[in-house]
């Protein structure tokens, strides 16, 4: 995929996400586009790692830093609970509309994707996006023994939380199923 | 007895830090042929062709690194803000760590192919200097050393290679945290002793921030201002915020200035061209004793030669480095441009390509990190905040982009005019609609 198409779809994430309710900080456009990603299918090409709460993309924050350099995105502080949020801009707009058919193609995913994130917090976000990583590194596997899996990488979150993420993300597959298989037709 | 005791620790004189302590078997690390070749890749390329100080290895830059990464350390662990490492817990041996810490400092840049960052496309295949150095970590020259530190080379890798870990894809808080002390992107040690050192080499003193009182200041704090995550970072106390708002403003101004500056980068262009063509296929050799046979000397002898003689391979290119006849700046990113295309250099570069041939040409577009301007602050009532809700300094400090085209010296002024002619049309044009594919 064009550096260019990809940041079209990861702006219209973010409105995505902001008009879902989301806050939208880095945590946030981190673990929806590894859904995009790694659930959808959508080939945007960022590398990510298990890191410390989650799969993270260095790559991808790079990416973000480059779409503020241009303008493209912009800090916007809130006080605590909320973090360091990213929000789109006018030069933005002008990005999306150079991209359409990548937009027609993927905009359904997104919006799904935006739509069972707006209204989560960090800490959930973290926890199921661990269990989206841990389902695809065995497929297949029964939901007790990924939800050890994920108690064993992450100690911090307790059995009975990781049962909870991976149940939320296999019912999560089923849902997206139709949207995936429209990916594919288009 | 007197005199008979053999000395056990070792001090080294350092331009920065002043002295850089060690003992013996810590000095058989750094007297291994890998961290050895260190003294023979220049720290910044080509730099000193404009900068005539930088000409610093990366032998004393590594010194430098485990120097910082031992007081970061040292500060973390004093500062009571360990539960994330299981320290209470009895989880977590302490010195061990400072040990495996220190070394992979000494050593993270060993698998670095000569001028450094200039040359890392011309590894073969998949290699980069990453992958080269976890080799280099694990070979029997290495391992032997190891063993007599007592440390395991897993886990000098993890600390040295951090998230570029070739093989590694899942990280303990513990461990991304003490990789961060060497690799991190806001206070790791590596970027705190490039800037200084830089700084110093080069005369260019945008590159000093205080860093003594950075590191007292520096803790573990979780990021509890994020909807009450618990994710643990580097973080700072109150009164250490100006001193980080110094570091990541000296990062901006020395990328401004020195790393990104257009004829230091054109330098860079040259010598991978004259690499590409001096270099069996065109590539680095993969293997750990091909590299370790190859540093900055036998590349500058082999650019003199080709200098100086029209049919040896990269003569073109050599010719430039040695004369300083070097492709000139035609075009630089301009923000008004940006905003029409955000690839208006690449729309130049192509349409140039065109009209004065692709041989005349350069671009450069280079992968900037991100500068990391968020981190947790620890208020005086023991609060978490976000640096960014603190310093109106942090949120304003620019990302640096580069987007620079170049042409050949002696088309420079017929370049200038046909680009004040035809700029805003090929900008315009750059910036339709794209086709998916």
């Amino acid at each position: 995929m064009k550096q260019i198409q990809r940041d079209g779809l990861l702006v219209e994430l973010i409105d995505e996400l902001t008009s879902y309710g989301s806050w939208c900080g880095e945590t946030h456009i981190q673990k929806a586009t590894y859904f995009l990603e790694a659930m959808m299918g959508i080939p945007l090409g960022f590398p990510y790692v298990l890191y410390k709460h989650g799969p993270f993309s260095f790559d991808l924050s790079d990416e973000l830093a480059s779409m503020r350099a241009d303008a493209l995105l912009e800090w916007e502080i809130k006080p605590e609970p909320y973090g360091n949020a990213l929000k789109t801009t006018n030069v933005s707009a002008g990005l999306k509309a150079r991209v359409p058919r990548a937009l027609a193609r993927y905009r359904p995913a997104i919006s799904f994707v935006a739509g069972k994130f707006g209204t989560r917090g960090v800490k959930d976000l973290e926890k199921i996006s661990t269990a989206l990583y841990v389902t695809n590194e065995a497929p297949g596997r029964g939901c007790e023994a990924r939800a050890r899996r994920i108690t064993e990488l992450k100690p911090h979150i307790t059995l009975d939380e990781a049962k909870e993420a991976v149940s939320f993300v296999d019912e999560m597959f089923r849902e997206a199923e139709p949207v995936i298989r429209e990916i594919g037709e288009t | 007895m007197r005199g008979t005791a053999k000395k056990n620790n070792h001090e080294i004189r350092d331009p920065i830090y002043a002295f850089i302590h060690m003992n013996s078997s810590e000095r058989e690390v750094l007297n291994s042929a890998p961290v050895q070749r260190l003294r023979h890749i220049h720290q910044l390329a080509l730099t000193s062709l404009v900068y005539p100080g930088a000409t610093h290895r990366r032998f004393e830059h590594s010194l430098g690194v485990m120097e910082l990464a031992t007081r970061i350390y040292n500060a973390v662990l004093e500062s009571g803000e360990t539960e994330i490492l299981g320290i209470d817990r009895g989880e977590y041996d302490g010195m061990y760590y400072r040990r495996v810490l220190r070394m992979a400092a000494l050593i993270h840049d060993i698998g670095h192919a000569p001028f450094s960052h200039a040359s890392e496309d011309l590894f073969p295949g998949d290699c980069n200097h990453e992958a080269m150095t976890l080799r280099l970590i694990e070979s029997d020259e290495m391992e032997k050393i190891w063993v007599k530190l007592k440390i395991q080379s897993e886990d000098v890798a993890k600390l040295a290679l951090g998230r570029n870990h070739p093989k590694k894809k899942t990280f303990s808080n513990t461990e991304a945290i003490l990789s961060e002390i060497i690799t991190g992107d806001a206070f790791g040690a590596d970027r705190m002793d490039y800037l200084l050192r830089d700084s110093h080499h080069t005369g260019v003193a945008y590159g000093r921030f205080d860093h003594y009182r950075l590191i007292e200041t520096l803790r573990i704090l979780p990021k509890t201002y994020e909807g009450g995550s618990k994710e643990p970072a580097l973080g700072v106390e109150s009164g250490g915020l100006q001193s980080a708002e110094a570091l990541l403003l000296a990062r901006y101004f020395m990328f401004s200035q020195l790393y990104f500056h257009p004829v230091r980068r054109i330098y860079d262009i040259h010598l991978k061209e004259y690499l590409q063509a001096w270099l069996l296929g065109g590539r680095f050799p993969g293997d750990v004793t091909g590299l370790l046979n190859l540093t900055d000397n036998e590349v500058m002898a082999g650019i003199w030669r080709a200098s100086r003689d029209p049919d040896l391979p990269g003569h073109d290119a050599a010719e430039r480095i040695v004369m300083r006849n070097h492709y000139r700046v035609l075009y630089t990113r301009n923000p008004d441009d940006v905003l029409k295309c955000r690839e208006a250099g690449l729309a130049i570069y192509t349409v140039a390509c065109e009209v004065f041939g692709e041989e005349n040409v350069r671009h450069d577009r280079p992968k900037v990190s991100a500068s990391q301007v968020a981190f947790p602050v620890l208020e005086l009532d023991e609060r978490i905040v976000s640096s960014l809700l603190k310093s109106d300094v942090l949120r304003h400090i620019p990302e640096v982009a580069v987007d620079t085209v170049y042409i050949h010296p002696e088309l420079l002024d017929a370049g200038r005019v046909w680009l004040n002619e035809n700029r805003e049309n090929i900008i315009e044009s750059g910036s339709e609609p794209e086709d998916m594919t």
